[in-house]
This record gives structure tokens, C-alpha cells and sequence, in this order.
């Protein structure tokens, strides 16, 4: 009896100490451990983990081929586990990049695939017809990733709200004329209803040259008014990643160009970024609170009252006529506002812009202003290090999924995304959604351009300077706007990727 | 009892070693080893070339050298020294106070000594996400605001500006680990027979005289432990420093310094966040090695 249980003790360790030696001793990637998957995607799109499932099932039946899927959820670091990952032998065939910053690491290590050396013919005609504007490419020739779909934001507004606060207007031709408005004008329209929901007080507006005039009444929607914007001071990437961000379009035309600016295009930023501090200035004097208007201070940056589900319940519940967010917001809003979804418009952030400060070439100050930053928030790469068989396989399940029916269907009615190939015809269910379609049917885009620049300048180093500095200070003066200006322009200089200093 | 466990020495303690070799020391000696290579994530990359052989991508102490010329990890180190040094020195008086009432009253101590241990029980995160709330809301609307209790403006938003943040982290640690320690030192001082006090009384020893020279000698163990204990974890601190400010207003401890020294760059740096893994453990080492040493000195052996 008791030999046995030492000789099975024994033996236990043997297998514990085997199984060690064989599992953790294999990061070389000489030894390919036998895989019982054709196809491996990493996917890191957190909303709709439940339908890409469902889609690479209908892949599976269709196609017969055996998908092992790897998805992380929303809110939760994608980076550590996909590194995890590409250090197995079993590597990701397919895996998610979220733009030109997720791009460096991969492309350093030169673990994703140029899509210009790919072997389908199909699948080279996808990677060929991705828009200009919209390509993963870092020198405009290499192409690395296919876009999961396409995001834009702005403000959000409600066109119920607009038209109680205008009885006597077309509804839609005064939402045209306030995307078209200059600046100057959608600042004073912003100050005239401002004071009418302090104090009552009606007045003419100008917009686009039209004379619009404030109701004199508060309806039950209007009365819930407590400020213009709803402002998430908590959440740093809120002014500091977009709002930035649609500035930079100012500047840059891609944010490629953004990552190899050189020391006098970033000089040369000191103009546009002013009036960035300007206008950020005037829309967070103007911000919506749970009851009555909310002010720059200490309150502004705590997460218990400005965080992001905070701005969008304000929003939701009728108490700001504009939140700056995207179509991702229209979840949130459906969940405490259900009826309103089908009524939203975004339009553009607008900045007090001179000509001499916007430097990109073919934009405008009327174009910028009237202009919403839409980007692809996530691209499929393919793995250069797994088989040639898995690459293969990666761009025929990537072609299926963007020209076949069943993937198209996929694409726009279960995952509710703007398809990055949408037709011009097209429309979507989701209003916020169809708005943005109709930008990028004008031509009137801004790029992701702050993608050119590390994560840490924009969220940690210039981000916490607004949040601690600015955000909770009551009065800001000309000399805050340049010397914030300033410190953006040394510190991106300081913290560019590691390739680009010598330029 | 002697023979069989002579008998079963190697048997027995053979999965526990297994388990400490594997999850602990060899992941230990790797991590050393890659705090002496370019390491970044997945790949390693020396003088601008890429390479998958760790042995051709050793940079020696550079790593090292970029560590403490790092700002921000200076920054974090001082921080993490400052909030030490005070926390430690808190939640000892505190705990000390607390186990000395408890030791006293007659009544209801069980249910007090339970109340005062229930926040160890809570998970860092938990506790930082609370308090948060606490500060933000109860501290600077309920209790201290202009509107509120009393306006006291010092109390309000904790979480912000130069100093606030590292007194709120400080009475947060202090609500979480005061119970525990509170606990050590009750049993210290069941543990001092009772004889001497008698012995001090008849002498004319004030009660002064009597916590000075009989309760602190005697209870030297128990300041060993627990100085031990509260000087590492408030040095290690991790959950409670993200929850609570996250960084912001410079709050950086060690800790959230090495968590987040990979993703202050790109390609990420896991070779100089590892070293200053090292840095750190080296540190603490040192620290409460010293520490135990030196306290353990004091103890008075009966």
C-alpha cells in the first residue's frame, strides 16, 4: 500500500516536471506543438464579441474550416494577452491593430504582413481599393492591415432639442446651417442659448447667413437644459486624445505624416494648438451640470461626477444640447434614453482657426470647421511569422467577410458597424452612424492624425497637464493657451517614436 | 512520528519545492537575466536590429543605468519613501492605541477587534475605488464642503493637488491595515504576564513609567513583525495607488512606476521595466532586511 503511493507520488512529479519542461520551454518557436485549428484570429474589438463569434461559425459551416478564436473584451488591455500570443508557437494567423500606434511594435519586430506581397488575387484587390485616407501605412507604399470599419465624432446633438428650442425653423436646414457656421457664429449661438436656458432670455441668431430666432418659452424638454455641453473632465481622452486630435487635422493630412513631422512643422503647430486651448476654453465655460451649470474646479476631474457614463447620462437625460463623442456613445445613450437614438446628428468641433494656422495642405479654415475626424479604429493584420498555408487561409476568410453577402450582412446589421467600403446608397439603422456616412460622402473628413504621436504624450504627459492644471482652474488667460501650446510641441518632440528623432 | 517524517522527508516537501522552484525562482532568475537584454514584449531589439536570441541581445547594465536616470522613476522612488515612512509610523500608533483600548475594555472587544479586521478582508482595488468615493463625495460634498457638515477646505477633494493625495492613500492604508496589526499586537500584549505591572505598582511606577519600560520592551516581537509587515506592503503598494489617483497629480508609487514603464513607450520596454524590477527588489530587501535586523535586537528575551 504504501509503496504504491510513493511510486504514484513519483510519478506524479515526473509528469508535473515533464509537462513543465515540454510546455514552458518552447519559446524559441522551434518546436511547432501540433495546432487543431486551421485559422487563429485575435480579435480585440470589445463590443461585439458575441456576434464575430457567431460570424466565424457561419464561416466555419460554410467554408469548412476549423477557426480557433481569441477575443478580449471591452474595457480591458488587448496588448498583454495578443503579446502572450505572438510568443507561442501556436502565433495569431490573424490579429487586430488599432492604428498607426499599435502598428510600431509589429512593424518593428516585422511580425506584420505587408499586404502587398499577398498571394489570393481577390484578396489583393480588397487591400488595393482601401482608400488612401484610410490605409495602415506608415510611408504611403506598404499596406498593413484591413479595416474592421470606420468611426467619427463630434457633437452629438438632438434634433428634438433643436427644433423645441427653434419652433420656428426648418429643423434640418438649421442643423446644415450650424455644421456650416463659421466659428464666430456658432460661439455666439452657443453664448444666445446659454442665456436662454439662464436666463430665459430670447434672442436672433446668425447662422450661415440665416437669421434664426431662440423660442420664448421653455418646453418640458427645454427646461431640462442646465448648459450647452456636456464635458467629461475625468476622461483625459476626451480633449487631450480627440479633441486634440481634430486640431492636428489642422496640420497633418495622415497621421504617417503626423509620426514624421519634422521640428519646424511642429513649431509651426503653436497657432492651431492656442486656439485649441481657446475653443476648449469656451466649451468648458459653457458645461452642463446635474442641476445647473457646472464650472471648472475640483469637481471637473472627479471621476464620481464627470466620468464618462456621467456626460453621457447628462446628455441622455436632456440636459446639454451637445456632448462630443462618437457613434460607440449610442449604446450608452440607448440604455437611458432609448427614444433619442433615433434622433441624433453629429457636427463638427469647431475651432477659432485663422487661415495662417491650418498648415495641411488642401484644408481650409471652412472645410476644417465643417469637417468630423472619421478613422478605422481597428484593422485585421496577418502574422508574417505563421505559414505560408495560415496566410493564405487569413486572406480568404478577410476577402469572405468583405465581399460576400453573408459577410456584409455580418458587417453592417449584426455588428452595426460603417462599413470602410460603404456604398453611397447605403443606410445604416443607427442615426449617428448615418451621419457619419454622410461626411465621408462630402469629402469632409479629418484624419486620425494623433496616432502619429505616442499614447503617452497625449494621455499622460499633455492630457494630466490640462486635467491637473487647467481643468481646475476657473479663468484661464492668452499666456495659458501659449504656454500650453508650448509644452505640447517640447514634449512631442521629446517623446516621438524612437526612429524619427533623426529627422 | 520523528521516523516517518525522516522516512518521507524528500516525498513531502518535493511538490511544495517544485511549486516555489517553478512559479518562483526560475521565473525570478529569467527576470533577472532579461533586465540585462534589450527585451521588448516579443522580441528584443540592440542597436536597431532585430533578433529573437536573448543571448545576442544583452546590453549589460544599460537598462539599469536608463532606470535611474528615468525621472519618473526617481520620482516614484521618493514618493514611495515619503509615503512609507509616514504610513508605517501612522498605522503603528494607530494599531498600538487600538489594541491597548481593546486590551483594556471588558465588554464587546470580540465585536470591535472583528469591526477593526474587516477592512483587511477587502480587496485593494475594492477598498481604493470606496474611498475614492468617500473622498470625492462624502469628504468634499457631505461632510467638509461649502454646503456641507462642516466646510473644512482642507479635507475636500482629497485625491487632488501636491500633498492631499499622499494623506488620503496614507488614511486609506491605514483604515485597511490598522485591524491586522491591531491583532499582533493584542496577542503581544496578552503575552506579558501580568506579574510585572503588579511588580511596578508596588515600586510606584506611573502608568507612563509602566507603558515605557515594561509594555514597549515587552513587546519588541511583536514591533518586529509588524513593522515588518506594514514597511513591505506599503512599500509594494499597487491596487490601491491605481485606484485611487492612478498616477495623476504625481502619485506614482514603485509599483505603478514598473506597471507602467512598458506602455510609456513603443515598442514597449520590458527590458528597463524589468530592471527596475530588480531595483525594487533589491530595495525592499534591503529595506526590511535592515529592519528585522535592527528590531530584532531590541527584543528582551524572558
Amino acid at each position: 500500500m504504501r509503496k504504491s503511493i510513493k511510486i504514484s507520488g513519483l510519478l506524479m512529479l515526473v509528469i508535473f516536471i515533464a509537462s513543465l519542461l515540454f510546455t514552458g520551454c518552447d519559446s524559441s518557436g522551434v518546436s511547432a506543438s501540433k495546432k487543431d485549428y486551421d485559422l487563429y484570429i485575435f480579435s480585440s474589438k470589445g463590443e461585439i464579441t458575441n456576434q464575430f463569434e457567431a460570424m466565424c461559425k457561419a464561416y466555419e459551416t460554410e467554408k469548412g474550416i476549423k477557426i480557433k478564436l481569441y477575443q478580449i473584451g471591452s474595457g480591458t488591455d488587448h496588448m498583454e494577452p495578443l503579446r502572450i500570443e505572438m510568443n507561442s508557437s501556436n502565433k495569431p494567423s490573424i490579429f487586430s491593430i488599432q492604428g498607426l500606434r499599435e502598428l510600431n511594435e509589429w512593424e518593428t519586430s516585422c511580425s506584420v504582413m505587408d499586404l502587398n506581397t499577398a498571394t489570393v488575387p481577390e484578396f489583393i484587390n480588397l487591400a488595393n481599393n482601401i482608400p488612401e485616407n484610410l490605409k495602415l501605412t506608415l510611408d504611403g507604399k506598404a499596406n498593413y492591415g484591413i479595416p474592421y470599419n470606420i468611426e467619427g465624432y463630434g457633437y452629438i446633438v438632438d434634433k428634438q432639442m433643436v427644433t423645441e428650442l427653434f419652433p420656428s425653423a426648418n429643423v434640418d436646414k438649421l442643423i446644415n446651417d450650424i455644421k456650416l457656421s463659421s466659428y464666430d457664429e456658432f460661439e455666439k449661438f452657443v453664448i444666445a442659448v446659454d442665456n436662454y436656458i439662464k436666463n430665459n432670455t430670447s434672442t436672433k441668431v446668425i447662422l450661415n447667413s440665416n437669421s434664426y430666432e431662440l423660442s420664448k418659452t421653455k418646453t418640458n424638454l427645454t427646461k431640462n437644459l442646465t448648459g450647452v455641453f456636456s464635458v467629461a473632465g475625468a476622461e483625459r481622452w476626451t480633449y487631450s486624445d480627440h479633441m486634440m486630435n481634430v486640431t492636428l487635422g489642422a496640420i497633418f493630412k495622415n497621421p504617417a505624416e503626423a509620426r514624421n513631422a519634422t521640428d519646424e512643422k511642429l513649431d509651426s503647430m503653436k497657432g492651431a494648438l492656442t486656439k485649441y486651448m481657446k475653443a476648449l476654453d469656451f466649451k468648458t465655460s459653457h458645461a452642463a451640470g446635474n442641476e445647473g451649470a457646472l464650472s471648472r474646479g475640483a469637481d471637473f476631474i472627479n471621476t464620481t461626477t464627470c466620468d464618462y457614463n456621467k456626460a453621457i447620462q447628462r446628455f441622455a437625460q436632456n440636459k446639454a444640447l451637445f456632448i462630443k463623442q462618437g457613434n460607440w456613445a449610442n449604446t450608452n445613450i440607448e440604455k437611458i434614453n432609448p427614444e433619442m437614438t433615433k434622433r441624433l446628428v453629429l457636427l463638427p468641433v469647431k475651432m477659432p482657426m485663422a487661415s495662417s494656422d491650418i498648415k495641411c495642405e488642401g484644408m481650409n479654415v471652412e472645410k476644417f470647421n465643417s469637417s468630423i475626424p472619421v478613422y478605422v479604429p481597428n484593422y485585421f493584420a496577418i502574422n508574417n511569422l505563421v505559414s505560408p498555408e495560415e496566410q493564405k487561409l487569413a486572406q480568404e476568410f478577410l476577402v469572405w467577410l468583405n465581399t460576400s453577402e453573408t459577410g456584409k450582412h455580418y458587417i453592417t446589421n449584426k455588428f452595426d458597424f460603417i462599413p470602410y467600403n460603404a456604398d453611397k446608397n447605403l443606410v445604416l439603422k443607427d442615426s449617428i452612424n448615418d451621419s457619419i456616412l454622410s461626411y465621408v460622402n462630402e469629402n469632409k473628413t479629418l484624419p486620425a492624425a494623433y496616432h502619429g504621436i505616442t499614447e503617452t504624450w497625449s494621455k499622460e504627459v499633455v492630457g494630466l497637464e490640462l486635467m491637473e492644471k487647467y481643468m481646475t482652474k476657473p479663468n484661464w488667460t492668452t499666456s495659458d493657451y501659449e504656454n500650453l501650446a508650448d509644452f505640447a510641441i517640447k514634449k512631442w518632440k521629446e517623446l516621438r517614436y524612437p526612429d524619427c528623432i533623426n529627422h | 512520528m520523528n521516523i516517518y517524517y525522516k522516512k518521507w522527508f524528500f516525498p513531502l516537501i518535493g511538490l511544495a519545492f517544485i511549486l516555489f522552484l517553478t512559479v518562483i525562482l526560475i521565473p525570478f532568475v529569467v527576470g533577472v537575466f532579461y533586465s540585462f537584454t534589450a527585451w521588448k514584449g516579443t522580441f528584443f531589439f540592440k542597436n536597431n536590429a532585430l533578433t529573437y536570441n536573448p543571448f545576442s541581445a544583452i546590453v549589460g547594465f544599460d537598462n539599469y543605468i536608463a532606470a535611474i536616470n528615468n525621472e519618473k522613476f526617481c520620482n516614484a522612488f521618493l514618493y514611495t519613501i515619503k509615503f512609507t515612512v509616514i504610513a508605517v509610523i501612522v498605522i503603528n500608533i494607530v494599531a498600538l492605541v487600538f489594541a491597548l483600548i481593546l486590551t483594556k475594555i471588558n465588554q464587546g472587544a470580540g465585536i470591535f477587534r472583528t469591526v477593526f479586521f474587516m477592512p483587511n478582508l477587502l480587496g485593494g482595488l475594492a477598498l481604493g475605488f470606496i474611498w475614492k468615493f468617500i473622498f470625492e463625495i462624502i469628504f468634499s460634498k457631505v461632510f467638509f464642503g461649502p454646503d456641507g457638515l462642516i466646510a473644512i477646505d482642507a479635507l475636500t477633494n482629497m485625491t487632488q493637488g501636491n500633498f492631499k493625495p499622499l494623506l488620503a492613500l496614507v488614511i486609506l492604508v491605514v483604515w485597511q491595515m490598522a485591524g491586522y496589526m491591531m491583532l499582533i499586537y493584542i496577542t503581544g500584549l496578552n503575552n506579558i504576564p501580568t506579574d510585572l505591572y503588579e511588580a511596578a505598582k508596588i515600586d510606584g511606577a506611573s502608568n507612563f513609567q509602566q507603558f515605557k519600560h515594561i509594555t514597549l520592551p515587552m513587546l519588541a516581537p511583536a514591533f518586529t513583525i509588524v513593522f515588518f509587515l506594514t514597511l513591505a506592503s506599503c512599500f509594494k503598494l499597487l491596487d490601491q495607488n491605481i485606484a485611487l489617483t492612478n498616477g495623476a497629480f504625481d502619485t506614482r508609487l514603485l509599483a505603478l512606476q514598473i506597471l507602467r514603464t512598458p506602455s510609456d513607450t513603443s515598442p514597449p520596454n520590458y527590458g528597463q521595466a524589468q530592471a527596475q524590477a530588480v531595483i525594487f527588489f533589491v530595495l525592499i530587501a534591503i529595506v526590511t532586511l535592515t529592519q528585522v535586523i535592527l528590531t530584532k535586537r531590541k527584543e528582551v528575551e524572558m
